[in-house]
């Protein structure tokens, strides 16, 4: 017998191996991607919706938070259970429900990896955009939740745009369908785009439908050097006023740069101020090579000191190398770091990058600043040691200060992590009270009883 | 890099473990069960917890998380951070044995070891028992002194499904004509398994015997068949014992590839055209680096084509056999190795080769389970059915 009655009432529903209440496995289910850790009182491994729904129905009934989880990979503790209650893992719904290759469309459960789906479909010559860098580690369903984005979503969109329909259970154990395989469609209010993004504050999403595009067959890659990040960011409108749209457009600063050499000595250039990492690609190699041919020519003219094209796979992945080996860096150069996610309008890029380094140079801890230039989504990254409060209470200033940035150059807070509870303060400012204010109503008016995922997004 | 000598844990072990929660994707115990307690991630979490006085009285439960854990180090090898989650995690699993928190079946393991110097309780002289239906004794039997001595390894050793591997290794080192010593009942266990329950003492009292017995041999070169051993033979044996071996230690691989680059071992050109995937120990790729030479080997065997699993090196994924999961949970391990056997029927090979004992025997075992159309050697097999005679 547990000390609560509804803990009891989750076991007979889903058998006692899927109710975990011992110590070391709330500890597990306690934290995400951040460093925010709070223990939730029971962590439960459903295997349908059917067994979602009955966990959320107990929930209602017992009036006890239920915080839905993916992999947990986060990066604005949306699913840190910080009232307690029911950790809700989707990973064990995992399965892909259908493949339709004639609608291109693949019917999955939330709990999948996302990689998995993408070497899925590819295997047959489809292809699912969103690439979250996480894609490894991280399911659709949080990649839904979250409106997840990645380096490819300035040609092909953001997780949301594959949303075609949802299986979602709402808060008081009913179960939605939204959406379908119809493209046109606008019977009713979007209710698919309202889960989208809603970090399960509004329901548990348990299945998604989801849309395919042709796999590209070709693709090519460059890494531009600029010694001025002015002339890096004027690049960036260039080459998309050429009319040409990569499939990625990466830039790293100089910050970036340095970090990344310091930990693994690829050859970088130290007396640059940006490096820009362009591909194309699509389903003609001469169009995708001709592209390649006016990026190149676009950067040079714009004061790239030096441009390298890869000339085969394997060239290619050493260009990907200096990117892929951002993250790495700099968690070898301190215990934390918070990876903000601010997105400004592309123009404003170098005043953002200026702006972010007088930060980080009046309070004196480092900031990394790396991110998706095509679509004006920078990540700087505040390097710190949680241990030393005086660095703490700097780290959140200056946290504070970079949304500052990105809101008065007609940014905003996120363009892919999502709020959680590490941006909630910083809400009304970035909507406004009226987007507020509707937004509580919504939330009210599906979770009453504010049982899912509380504390969340809203401020 | 295995625990001995025995530095405690400090911080800056899990310090920099970010919770990326990279290590779920490639963690084999967390891509069976699905949940988050059997990640590398919530280990280090639950080691930290322990430290910091969140969770603060360790129980068997809390115990068991750490010790249900292959200690592959795919974790370590993908972790952006740096964090070497196996070597923090054996750490642990000593500091738990300290509390006297060790589980059940590696006490009874740990005291076999102490008592009989060998996994399986066996008496001295059953050491032997595998060269009795060779053709011929091998040569390298009661030989005094020797250039190389083959240190077999308790598995090889001691069961009976794993005698082709000592058998098949000695042939082909007679048939290049090398001058090889086997040390019979006087090697012990290498100290492995004791290391990683918590045993330090017993590790070293096994490792200081086995120096000595191979020293007596005047060898300059030992070679093993088991990762395990190798692993630990090279690494753990001259910080533990902290003085340089004068030995120089190689695994099976590495000595064959030469042997057959050399030219002293004849192949056969009447082989059958056969389509092999070769399987990557952890001690032996992951954790000692060696990727080629089993490459190597099977490349040049004629009528070999070699084709690689989704998942190899670096990458690799764990049979199922490391870390004593299989004594810990058995039903677990087996699961491990039903994946490992599935990624490996998915190349198309006929054939799985490895290059270790404890990795021929659970996929051989799961294929079977699985009911796959997969033969499982180990590479000394292979080599030997190759090799002109």
């Amino acid at each position: 017998m547990s000390e609560h009655a509804w803990i009891d009432r989750l076991r007979e529903v889903l058998g006692p191996a899927k109710v975990l209440t011992n110590i070391e496995d709330r500890i597990a289910y306690s934290y995400d991607g951040t460093f925010a850790q709070q223990l939730p009182d029971v962590a439960v491994l459903p295997e349908s919706t059917e067994e979602v729904a009955a966990v959320v129905r107990i929930a209602a009934e017992y009036r006890v938070p239920v915080v839905p989880r993916g992999m947990a990979s986060g990066l604005a503790a949306a699913s840190v259970p910080f009232s307690g209650g029911i950790a809700l893992s989707l990973t064990r719904m995992n399965r892909i429900l259908e493949l339709d290759e004639v609608n291109r469309t693949v019917w999955v459960e939330a709990g999948i990896i996302t990689a998995d789906l993408q070497a899925y479909v590819e295997a047959r010559g489809l292809f699912y955009p969103p690439d979250p860098s996480s894609n490894k580690h991280s399911t659709i369903g949080g990649n839904i939740a979250c409106n997840a984005g990645g380096p490819r979503c300035l040609k092909y969109g953001v997780t949301g745009d594959y949303v075609m329909g949802l299986t979602v259970v709402l808060p008081d154990g009913r179960v939605l369908r939204t959406g379908g395989k119809a493209i046109k469609n606008v019977v009713g209010y979007d209710l698919t785009s309202l889960f989208v993004g809603s970090e399960g504050t509004l329901g548990v999403i348990t299945e998604a439908l989801l849309k395919l595009i042709a796999k590209p067959q070709h693709v090519r890659t460059a890494l531009a050097e600029f010694p001025s990040l002015d002339d890096a960011s004027r690049t960036v409108n260039a080459i998309l006023a050429a009319g040409v749209v990569p499939a990625t457009l990466e830039l790293m600063d100089e910050t970036a740069i340095a970090c990344i050499e310091e930990a693994m000595h690829l050859g970088l250039p130290l007396d640059v101020e940006a490096m820009l990492i362009i591909e194309t690609d699509g389903s003609d190699d001469e169009a995708v090579r001709r592209e390649m041919e006016v990026v190149e020519r676009v950067c040079r003219e714009n004061g790239a000191r030096k441009v390298t094209v890869a000339q085969d796979e394997k060239e290619r992945a050493q260009l990907w190398r200096a990117r892929r080996s951002v993250s790495p860096s700099l968690a070898r150069k301190a215990p934390n770091k918070l990876g903000e996610d601010i997105t400004v309008p592309r123009s404003a890029i170098p005043e953002a990058i200026r702006r972010i380094k007088e930060i980080s140079a009046r309070h004196g801890l480092p900031i990394v600043v790396f991110g998706h230039a095509g679509d004006g989504n920078l990540h700087p990254n505040i390097l710190f040691d949680k241990r030393d409060p005086a660095q703490w209470e700097k780290v959140e200033v200056m946290a504070g200060e970079i949304f500052g940035v990105a809101l008065d150059l007609g940014g905003t807070l996120s363009g892919e992590h999502g709020v959680g509870v590490l941006k909630r303060p910083y809400m009304e400012r970035a909507l406004g009270p009226v987007s507020i204010d509707v937004q509580r109503r919504i939330k009210e008016a599906l979770d009453p009883l504010n049982i899912l995922n509380p504390g969340k997004v809203l401020p | 890099m295995a625990l001995v000598p025995h530095p405690h844990i400090s911080e800056d072990d899990y310090l920099h473990c970010i919770r990326c929660g990279q290590c779920l994707a490639v963690c084999p115990t967390y891509r069976l069960t699905l949940n988050e307690t059997d990640s590398p991630r919530a280990r280090v979490a639950l080691l930290r917890a322990v430290r910091e006085g969140l969770l603060e009285r360790p129980t068997d439960r809390t115990a068991a998380q750490f010790f249900r854990c292959l200690l592959c180090g795919a974790c370590t090898f993908t972790c952006p951070s740096g964090v070497t989650v196996d070597r923090v995690l054996e750490l642990t699993r000593g500091e738990m044995a300290e509390l006297g928190l060790l589980p059940q079946p590696l006490v009874a393991l740990n005291q076999r070891i102490r008592e009989s110097h060998n996994i399986s309780a066996e008496p001295p002289e059953s050491r032997l028992l595998w060269a009795q239906n060779l053709p011929a004794p091998p040569t390298g039997l009661g030989k005094a002194q020797a250039e190389v001595v083959y240190f077999v390894g308790c598995v090889g050793a001691l069961f009976p499904r794993s005698y082709g591997i000592p058998q098949s290794f000695v042939q082909i080192l007679e048939g290049a004509g090398v001058d090889y010593a086997l040390l019979g009942a006087e090697e012990w266990c290498c100290g492995y398994p004791l290391a990683i329950n918590g045993d330090l003492e017993g590790a070293r009292e096994m490792m200081r015997h086995n120096l000595e017995a191979v020293r007596a041999t005047g060898a300059r070169t030992l070679v093993t068949t088991c990762p395990s051993c190798f692993h630990f033979w090279k690494h753990a044996y001259p910080a533990a014992l902290e003085e340089d071996l004068g030995l120089e230690v190689r695994h099976a691989t590495e000595f064959l590839a030469d042997l057959l680059e050399a030219g002293r071992v004849p192949l056969r050109d009447d082989l059958p055209e056969q389509v092999v995937t070769y399987h990557d120990p952890c001690d032996l790729g992951r954790k000692s680096g060696v990727f080629d030479a089993p490459r190597r080997i099977l490349r040049a065997i004629p009528g070999v084509t070699l084709v690689e699993m989704a998942e190899n090196q670096g990458g690799s994924h764990c049979c199922g056999g490391g870390g004593n999961l299989e004594s810990m949970d058995p039903a677990l391990s087996q699961g491990i190795a039903a994946r490992r056997i599935r990624q490996a029927a998915e190349t198309g090979a006929q054939v799985v080769v490895s290059a270790c004992q404890q990795c021929e025997r659970t996929l051989f075992n799961a294929a079977r389970a699985e009911r796959l159309r997969l033969r499982v050697k180990d590479i000394a097999e292979i080599v030997l059915e190759a090799m002109r005679r």
